[in-house]
């Protein structure tokens, strides 16, 4: 059977086995990786990659299962699994699948397949590490070549066809010189060619050169609050938004605080945060969902009113909220400033910038508390030294309506696509 | 059961070669809140490959287990070890010969666990919950269980088959402070073992249930700690994620070689001489660890690897490469989690052994310090630098547990905090409920006693 083939075979046999509704995903992909470590290159590893997920609901029990293999005995033995799990299940009336609107084919490639390339672009990294920064210590680095064609379909109808390909690298340093080491710092981006060089890649020259000024730091002196830039690079804000407060799990239990926030605001009016798959700049973006809905771009919060929780088609009939236009939940972009970065930087007497936050992932009462890695302080509007052991604490809700400014640059990595975002009211302390 | 189609393929092995047969068997049930959101069941498996040739290798793997499929990744992984081999041209010697042997099975495989089990469990604690306790907000009650499958054959070395279950029950309550604001508290249980031996009723769960909400309902009232430098004890199973995070990770030799700071203090004064620690293979002071390791994924037979004796760092964990690389033995923490990884050095059980302090003289040592509990999770850095999240503690005033405190953080640089420590109870706690992230995911233990150390802590 062929992909297509399989994917029907396997809808049939789960209405034919007793589902009232059924979905079905088969993928079948492949990925070409290089592998560097301290250094060195150490690895080419090739994965045929392919999955079946099937799910069933029978009577509004739903069963779920994920496989790994396309051959008919498996795909049999997968169903009945499935069908067994469903009616063994406990009744939900807000499990559903998505019903069909138009039926789509979507293509997003890359340049083409070139290793031969992506091992020069790798080759040429790790020389451009070892000639430019002396200091630092390559400790890991990965580029990949990622091709994937994915079919879902379900039982109301809906066909979905998805090719696509892409690059990706990540890469994993710190600086060292005799005893003094930095912290680890890392760079991952997604592209759709090989052309431009692994260091001219958004922001990874700049944490290149911070990990070797931060060789020698300095620890803030006592405890103070103040404003911290929060780069790029540091996601700590936005996957906090969305864990603690806007997502299935926190809305269902009840526990988010922005339960009832819906058209309200709950930010300062100079940030709008988006979910922005289909962005040019977002490299092989979710072009449909796992409920089975095209996806479209959605504002999670506009001009600072939450405007979009991040629900799931499950989490918005348990809640009656709308669903939202995407699951592409690491897909994120926040609208540019009007203040350029320089600016924002000299209009701060005392702060830090923020590149990488070390610390537990936030309750639901949104307070953060964690290590302040890879980060510089700022004094009387320039940046200074590089910081130890210093530690920020914030609560979400509470600095959200506190953002003095935002960049007008952005920095993309295929992923996301993010200012520098200023914000006050955050505790900064040493030892 | 994985059948042998690999042995065939050994006399035709030319370069230092793996082949290895996988299956990774989840199981998993989320209620949240009453609702049962997940009902999953995944079946990954296949083999893989990898050849090592003049200091590279070449890796690939595929879902169909068949000679077709053996042969396909064989080729595959030679020709990436050739690629590799004629572009890097490192020009190393093979790797060193390693003591040959044939494990089998410790555990039994089984396929007779139906998801319903796990489906009937969940939602019955899910129900006792819910029935019992009066001032939650919500609740959620995860059912999971892997069991890890794997045949390994190598050019050299030892040859394996493998199989691991591990079972788990996790438990949240979250509850609301007076003025409104959400607040958690997890436990999970289990361990090794298929998940009707580890969970014979869920009645087996209610003493620990109760101290679960009775401890929630003390940091609900709980509160802020005053940041700063603190004098406190860390509960075992701290201590255990402290010995996995902020030390463990950076002394794997690979980590050493990315400029860890391990990497200048070999046999130096790294932690008070009432420290000593210890990757466990398989068995740790007489008994079973908690996820034995027999045979690495590089066909190596695992030993022990003492890391910290009496304060003095003593040595690494190796694969064979970096074990080449330091002229040393390898000690068998290669490991893979699925079938389409390649064995990175992984801990196995990292512990840090007892002392002889009695737990309620370290709590009645302290006039003005903290008693931290329970970690959700940590961070740490290659300098040694951690960062744990403190999700149940309690201020120690005149040698007495007061009152609990809100979440918050500790941080600290491992090499000098556990220079700091003075005291190490007799008693040891393990745990395994957690997975451990290095590029890939891997299961691992990690056990120790209490400790009294000198601790930064967050608040305010």
């Amino acid at each position: 059977m062929n992909q297509q083939e399989i994917a029907q075979y396997a809808l049939d046999n789960l209405i034919k086995a007793g589902a009232d509704k059924a979905a079905c995903t088969v993928s079948c992909g492949r990925k070409e990786e290089f592998n560097v470590e301290a250094g060195k290159f150490s690895l080419l590893r090739t994965l045929f990659d392919d999955s079946l997920s099937l799910k069933a609901l029978c009577g509004n029990r739903k069963g779920v299962t994920v496989i790994n293999k396309l051959e008919k005995a498996s795909i049999d033995k997968a169903i009945e699994d499935c069908i067994s799990l469903a009616k063994s299940s406990l009744p939900d009336e807000a499990e559903d699948i998505a019903e069909k609107l138009e039926n789509k084919t979507f293509d997003h490639h890359s340049s083409g397949a070139d290793l031969d390339r992506l091992f020069e672009r790798s080759k040429e990294f790790v020389e451009h590490v070892r000639d430019e920064y002396p200091k630092i210590i390559l400790e890991g680095m990965t580029a990949d070549y990622n091709t994937n064609q994915i079919i879902y379909l379900n039982s109301n109808g809906v066909v979905f066809n998805e090719n696509k390909d892409y690059y990706s690298m990540s890469s994993m340093f710190s600086a060292n010189d005799g005893e003094k080491a930095s912290s680890f710092n890392f760079y991952e981006a997604a592209f759709a060619s090989p052309d431009t060089p692994f260091a001219d890649l958004g922001m990874h020259s700049t944490l290149l050169a911070e990990s070797v000024k931060s060789l020698d730091t300095r620890m803030v002196g006592g405890k103070y609050v103040g404003k911290v830039i929060i780069t790029p690079a540091c996601g700590v804000i936005w996957d906090t938004i969305l864990s603690c407060f806007i997502s299935d799990r926190p809305l269902i239990e009840g526990t988010s605080r922005w339960k009832d926030a819906l058209g309200t605001k709950i930010a300062d009016s100079k940030l709008t945060m988006s979910l922005a798959p289909l962005h040019p700049g977002i490299i092989a973006g979710e072009r449909f969902t796992s409920d089975g809905y095209e996806s479209k771009n959605t504002d999670l919060i506009r001009d600072g009113v939450l405007s979009s929780f991040a629900l799931s088609l499950y989490g918005s009939r348990k809640t009656g909220h709308p669903r939202s236009e995407n699951t592409a939940f690491y897909n994120i972009e926040v609208a540019p400033g009007d203040t350029s970065l320089a600016e924002m930087i000299k209009g701060i007497d005392k702060g830090i910038v923020l590149n990488r936050f070390s610390g537990a992932s936030p309750g639901p009462s949104g307070d953060v508390s964690g290590v302040a890695k890879n980060s510089f302080m700022i004094e009387n509007g320039v940046i200074t030294d590089a910081l130890s052991e210093t530690m920020v604490s914030f609560n979400i809700v509470d600095i959200l309506g506190n953002i003095p400014a935002i960049s007008k640059e952005r920095c993309e990595n295929g992923t996301c696509i993010l200012p520098w975002t200023c914000f006050d009211g955050i505790t900064i302390s040493g030892k | 059961m994985l059948k042998d189609l690999l042995s065939v393929h050994k006399t035709g092995f030319k370069d230092y070669t793996e082949l290895r047969a996988q299956v990774n068997n989840t199981k998993r049930v989320v209620m949240l809140a009453g609702n049962m959101v997940t009902n999953v069941q995944s079946s990954e498996g296949g083999v893989s490959a990898r050849v090592y040739k003049g200091g590279t290798f070449g890796f690939a793997s595929g879902a169909e287990y068949s000679k077709q499929g053996v042969e396909k990744v064989l080729s595959a992984a030679t020709d990436n070890a050739i690629f590799m081999d004629k572009h890097v041209n490192r020009s190393k010697p093979p790797l060193p010969s390693a003591q040959s042997g044939n494990f089998g099975l410790t555990i039994t495989p089984r396929d007779d666990i139906p998801q319903s089990m796990l489906i009937d469990f969940a939602s019955t604690v899910d129900s006792m919950i819910a029935d019992k306790y009066g001032k939650l907000s919500s609740r959620s009650v995860i059912a999971n269980s892997l069991d890890i499958e794997k045949l390994l054959v190598v050019s050299d070395g030892a040859d394996s088959h493998f199989y691991q279950p591990r079972s788990l029950v996790y438990v949240f309550l979250t509850a609301e402070t007076d003025d409104g604001v959400p607040v958690e508290l997890f436990k999970s249980f289990g361990g090794l073992g298929h998940f009707d031996e580890i969970f014979p009723n869920p009645a087996s769960l209610t003493e620990e249930l109760d101290i679960l909400y009775e401890s929630l309902m003390k940091k609900r009232e709980g509160i802020y700690s005053n940041a700063g430098l603190h004098k406190c004890i860390l509960h075992p199973d701290l201590a255990g994620m402290l010995a996995h995070e902020a030390v463990g990770h950076t002394v794997e030799a690979d980590i050493v070689l990315g400029g860890s700071v391990a990497a200048n203090n070999l046999n130096k004064r790294v932690a008070s001489d009432l420290i000593s620690m210890t990757d466990f293979a398989h068995t740790a002071l007489g008994k079973p660890c908690p996820l034995p390791v027999y045979v690495d994924d590089e066909g190596i037979i695992a030993k022990d690897a003492v890391l910290i004796e009496n304060g003095i760092l003593k040595s690494f964990m190796y694969n064979r490469e970096t074990a080449q690389h330091f002229d040393t033995a390898p000690t068998g923490n290669a490991r893979a989690f699925a079938f389409s990884d390649e064995p990175l050095i992984r801990m196995r059980n990292t512990a840090i052994l007892p002392g002889e302090s009695k737990m309620d003289d370290m709590i009645a040592s302290i006039d003005d310090g903290y008693y931290i509990v329970k970690t959700g999770n940590g961070q740490a850095d290659t300098t040694g630098e951690f960062t744990f999240s403190v999700e149940l503690g309690y201020e120690i005033k005149n040698g007495k547990l007061g009152k609990a405190i809100r979440e918050t953080n500790i941080s600290g640089v491992a090499f000098e905090m556990l220079k700091t420590v003075d005291m190490v109870s007799d008693d040891m706690n393990w745990e395994c409920g957690g997975f451990c992230g290095k590029k890939q995911a891997m299961t691992a233990g990690m056990g120790g006693p209490a400790i009294r150390c000198e601790l930064n802590i967050g608040g305010r």
